[in-house]
């Protein structure tokens, strides 16, 4: 008789019927008994779900079936028994074999089971289907491997554009610039202001193209550190500053790549639109990841939208870095009318 | 007066040229000698000897460092003004443990460049 009392608790034990039925019912797992030599002699819904043999087609074989071949040649079900026998239990994650020959990725576990006697009277074995979480965690193994692909490609990218402009067009300016002093030099007053015009434009592009080689070279984290690069980062612009770094341990390479370029571009706009006079950098440690944020007392995010076409790019920049991490990046107002970027990376390689 | 004797080493052929001109317009000094890598930097210091060597910190065959390091030992008494288009923190501090005490960006102006030598001539 069945029947439930006070606040839910059972007043009998179950049966052996209960169990049998528990075990048969059972979906998610695949649990079966053998004998002493491996012969399988029961079978649950969980199993004929799992490996697709009905009970019929399966009691009385041995469990090697469900390994493959180069296994079995291997002598791994055999072990696998004198193992659980030996130290009791046994676990094992390995390719399976269902009926139709196609494979799963299998979490096994084997318990010797002894009577009262001592005497081994079989195994239980318990197995769960795992493909669907191993591929999910191929996936996101594959995507932290394209992301530091990416990254290093794109640092590398860099490095050659930033060479480039200093190999090339800078020295061609460099050499202009003192070739227009020398004619200078050389031509009467009302003619030499004008050259000496032309000089000073040309000084004024070296110094920016300086100013994109400097933001263009990857930033030295693997000797430094992301905490003395970003304040070595912080102390060269010019305004006062402050910075609080809480991280436990140095986020791997490409974390630390992502989170200084887009620390990079938002001080850069700081310094060049925000007219600040104060910008706080902050990195803690959050919701598994890192959240970063740069606040300024500057005149406002409104001003953002009024920035050149080309500066927007900064912008859509800083969030698709953040998003192709898998992270996310918003701006908002920040102290006294400023602006404030935060964003968020997950913590990979942490 | 003795003019000042400058080696003027650069990899860019028309910084080369335009540095060797500026320099040959100012009557106290004297260009003995051009070079376009590192090697020939190094060897034309030791023949010549100059007073003040204009160089490039990246040049092929090793940049300004390893010249600076080797005219240091070879042409004891050259003087060295680095030129450089990038301002790296690292490859100064480098130079300066070496010696190279005078630095200058390229985009200085001429007189700026004319002042540093003779600047570095005077003192040697």
């Amino acid at each position: 008789m069945t029947s439930l009392c006070h606040a839910g608790r059972m007043t009998r034990t179950p049966s052996d019927a209960d169990y049998r039925l528990l075990v048969e019912n059972v979906l998610d797992y695949a649990i079966f008994m053998l004998d002493p030599t491996g012969r399988i002699i029961s079978w649950n819904a969980g199993a004929r779900r799992i490996k697709g043999y009905r009970e019929a087609d399966i009691l009385g074989r041995n469990f090697a079936v469900f390994y493959p071949a180069e296994d079995v040649a291997a002598g791994k079900p055999v072990r696998e028994l004198e193992t659980a026998v030996a130290v009791g239990r046994l676990e094992d994650e390995g390719w399976r074999i269902r009926q139709d020959g196609t494979r799963f990725w299998a979490n096994v576990v084997i318990t010797a089971l002894f009577g009262a006697d001592g005497e081994l009277r079989g195994f239980a074995k318990v197995t769960r289907d795992m493909t669907d979480r191993r591929a999910a965690e191929q996936a996101l193994s594959d995507r932290r491997r394209l992301l530091a692909h990416m990254v290093e490609a794109q640092e590398v990218e860099r490095r050659r554009i930033a060479w480039d402009v200093h190999d090339d067009s800078i020295q061609s300016m460099v050499s202009v610039g003192m070739r227009l002093q020398l004619l200078a030099g050389q031509l009467p007053a009302e003619h030499a202001a004008a050259v000496t015009q032309i000089d000073d434009a040309v000084r004024g592009t070296i110094g920016r193209l300086r100013d994109l080689i400097f933001r263009l070279q990857p930033p030295e984290i693997d000797e430094d550190g992301l905490a003395r690069v970003l304040g070595e980062h912080l102390a060269q612009l010019g305004i006062a500053h402050t910075l609080s770094y809480d991280l436990a341990a140095e986020p791997s390479q490409e974390t630390a790549i992502t989170l200084f370029r887009i620390c990079q571009e938002a001080l850069t706009n700081v310094r060049k639109h925000a007219r600040a006079s104060t910008v706080d950098l902050a990195v803690v440690a959050a919701d598994g990841g890192i959240r970063v944020r740069v606040t300024d007392d500057g005149v406002g995010v409104g001003s953002l939208e009024r920035l050149p076409h080309g500066e927007h790019f900064g912008v859509i920049e800083m969030r698709e870095r953040a998003e192709i991490a898998g992270g996310w990046l918003s701006i908002g107002a920040g102290r006294d009318g400023g602006t404030t970027v935060e964003f968020w990376l997950p913590a990979v390689g942490l | 007066m003795t003019p000042l004797t400058v080696l003027v080493c650069d990899d860019d052929a028309l910084v080369r040229a335009a540095l060797r001109d500026v320099l040959t317009a100012e009557p106290d000094l004297e260009v003995v000698a051009v070079a376009e890598d590192t090697d020939e930097a190094i060897a034309m210091a030791e023949r010549h000897e100059p007073a003040v060597v204009v160089l490039d910190l990246r040049m092929p065959g090793g940049g300004g460092t390893r010249a600076a390091a080797e005219i240091g030992t070879r042409s004891p008494r050259s003087r060295i003004l680095a030129f450089s288009a990038y301002g790296d923190a690292r490859s100064v501090g480098q130079l300066q443990r070496l010696g190279v005490t005078e630095y200058l960006l390229k985009g200085a102006s001429n007189a700026e460049i004319v002042a540093a030598v003779r600047r570095l001539g005077v003192s040697t």
